[in-house]
Order: C-alpha cells, then sequence, then structure tokens
C-alpha cells in the first residue's frame, strides 16, 4: 500500500515532503533519474509544457530543463547540479530557476533519500531555501489560473 | 508551483502562526470569544505576555480585539486562515498529482521488468 504525502516544514527555509511507494528502491531511484520518466512525471505548470529535459546522474553532473509556452520558449528554466549521487539511497542536486525572460525565480536545494522496507520504498525530498520568503513563495506557486480566482474572490470577501 | 507570488498579508499570517502559544491562542478561539485571562491562563502566561501574542495576531488580522468595560474581547477571524490553508494546499496538490502518475509509471516499470524475466526463462 503506499501512504499519502506528508509535508512539514521543520524549519523557516525548508520544506519536507514524504511519500512511500510500492515499489523497490532500485525502481523508484530509476523513475527519479531517467529523462523519459520525469517527463512523464514532473507535471507541468497550468500552460507549459515541458520542451527539454538533459540530465547527466553522477556527481557534478547538470541538470537542465526548459519549459516552453504558446508565447514563449523557453518560458522558464531550471538548472542545477548533482553534488552527492549515492544510487538507489542518497541524491542532492541544486536548482535555479529563472524565467524566459532572465529574470530568477528561486533556487534551492534538493535531497532525496530513499528507504526500502516491506516491500515499499519511503522517499523523503528535502527542499531548502535560501530564505523564509522563497520557502514560503515556494509554498504559495502551484497555483493554476481557477486558484487565482478563487484569492480574488476572497480578497473580496476579506475587502467587504 | 513556481510562480513567485509575494503576499506579505500571507507572510504576516504565517510569522503570526509560526509560535506555540499563538497557534494555542488560535485554537482557543476557534471555540468561540475569550477573555485576555482566559486566553492567558491555560498558557501559564502572564497577561502582558499574552496582550503580545495577541497584538502578533491582530496585526495578522487573525484576531480581533473589542474593549468592553475592563474586559478585552478576542474574537477569531476565520479569512486569512482560510487563505493560508488554500496557499499550502495548493503546494500539496500539485506534488500529489506529480506522485500519483510517478505511482502509475512505477506500475509500468514493474510489468515490464515481469515481462522481460518471462521472456528470460521460457
Amino acid at each position: 500500500m503506499t501512504t499519502g504525502l506528508q509535508i512539514t516544514t521543520p524549519t523557516d527555509t525548508t520544506i519536507v515532503l514524504t511519500r512511500s511507494f510500492k515499489t523497490t528502491r532500485r525502481f523508484l531511484w530509476e523513475a527519479m533519474t531517467s529523462p523519459d520518466k520525469m517527463k512523464r512525471w514532473m507535471l507541468p505548470p497550468p500552460g507549459l509544457t515541458l520542451a527539454v529535459c538533459e540530465v547527466e546522474p553522477r556527481v557534478g553532473g547538470t541538470l537542465k530543463l526548459a519549459w516552453k509556452s504558446a508565447e514563449a520558449d523557453p518560458a522558464m528554466t531550471l538548472h542545477g547540479e548533482w553534488t552527492e549521487f549515492a544510487p538507489h539511497d542518497r541524491m542532492v542536486h541544486t536548482e535555479t530557476m529563472t524565467l524566459g525572460t532572465g529574470q530568477p525565480l528561486v533556487s534551492l536545494v534538493e535531497t532525496h533519500e530513499f528507504t526500502e522496507a516491506g516491500g515499499a520504498t519511503q522517499m523523503r525530498i528535502t527542499q531548502t531555501y535560501k530564505s523564509r520568503e522563497d520557502r514560503d513563495g515556494a509554498l504559495a506557486g502551484g497555483m493554476d489560473e481557477g486558484m487565482e480566482a478563487c484569492y480574488r474572490q476572497l480578497d473580496a470577501v476579506v475587502a467587504r | 508551483m513556481v510562480s513567485v507570488d509575494r503576499s506579505p498579508r500571507l507572510d504576516l499570517v504565517f510569522h503570526a502562526l509560526a509560535h506555540p502559544a499563538r497557534r494555542a491562542i488560535v485554537r482557543q478561539l476557534s471555540l468561540g470569544e475569550r477573555n485576555l485571562s482566559e486566553l492567558a491562563s491555560p498558557l501559564k502566561m502572564t497577561f502582558p505576555a499574552a496582550t503580545k501574542h495577541v497584538r502578533v495576531l491582530e496585526g495578522a488580522k487573525l484576531v480581533r480585539r473589542r474593549i468592553v468595560g475592563r474586559e478585552h474581547l478576542c474574537r477569531l477571524l476565520p479569512e486569512p486562515l482560510k487563505e493560508a490553508m488554500m496557499w499550502t494546499g495548493s503546494f500539496r496538490e500539485h506534488w500529489e498529482a506529480r506522485f500519483a502518475v510517478l505511482d502509475s509509471v512505477l506500475d509500468e516499470m514493474a510489468v515490464e521488468a515481469q515481462s522481460r524475466s518471462k521472456r528470460k526463462t521460457p
């Protein structure tokens, strides 16, 4: 059985995601590091499609991802580097997200840890941001137009 | 996931909730209006200390205080809390969706591996 996603914020600059998968560490590791698999599960933000996904899975290897929209190619890029790479166990990479216009969005360090027990593998992702503001910004993200419409409605309610 | 949306109002809410005493006050107030000494006593806190925390909550518009005679009555304002929950909720939804796809990618990998091993051992 897979167990639900747990999200915690143990410090002002971190977000920890923990999720269990009904698979082996080897399979999960492969799904997290091979471009053909990453392209499938890394769902893009609304309105964007993943156009580039190049990864060199090794210490010192780079990650290069780019998304495009109807208006811009690239609309957004992610560049990073693996600083730790211990297959099936633990990996750490940096990542910097930038808008197509060159405007930097956010930089963070992401650590993945894998623990296999009882036919399932637990993955723990720790995202470490440069500041609390960046961390809260990431928590604030992921909203689509529907959510934005919701916020506008809420603004109207609050202002009343 | 990556849109950086600055919201000073939410910064205030998250800051206000980043203290156990203030979260305890919010929990108490979720049951109804309370005066300052009712809020202070279960926290084993002095009146001025409780007042300080209530002020932070007021600053985030999580609490409204009204003075009736010598009593300071505090009431919870739910809107900023709802908003804060929506923000974290969207982050969660995004990752839940990703991991749901990852589940099916992993299922396919298992099926492929099985059929490969079957081919090897006729």
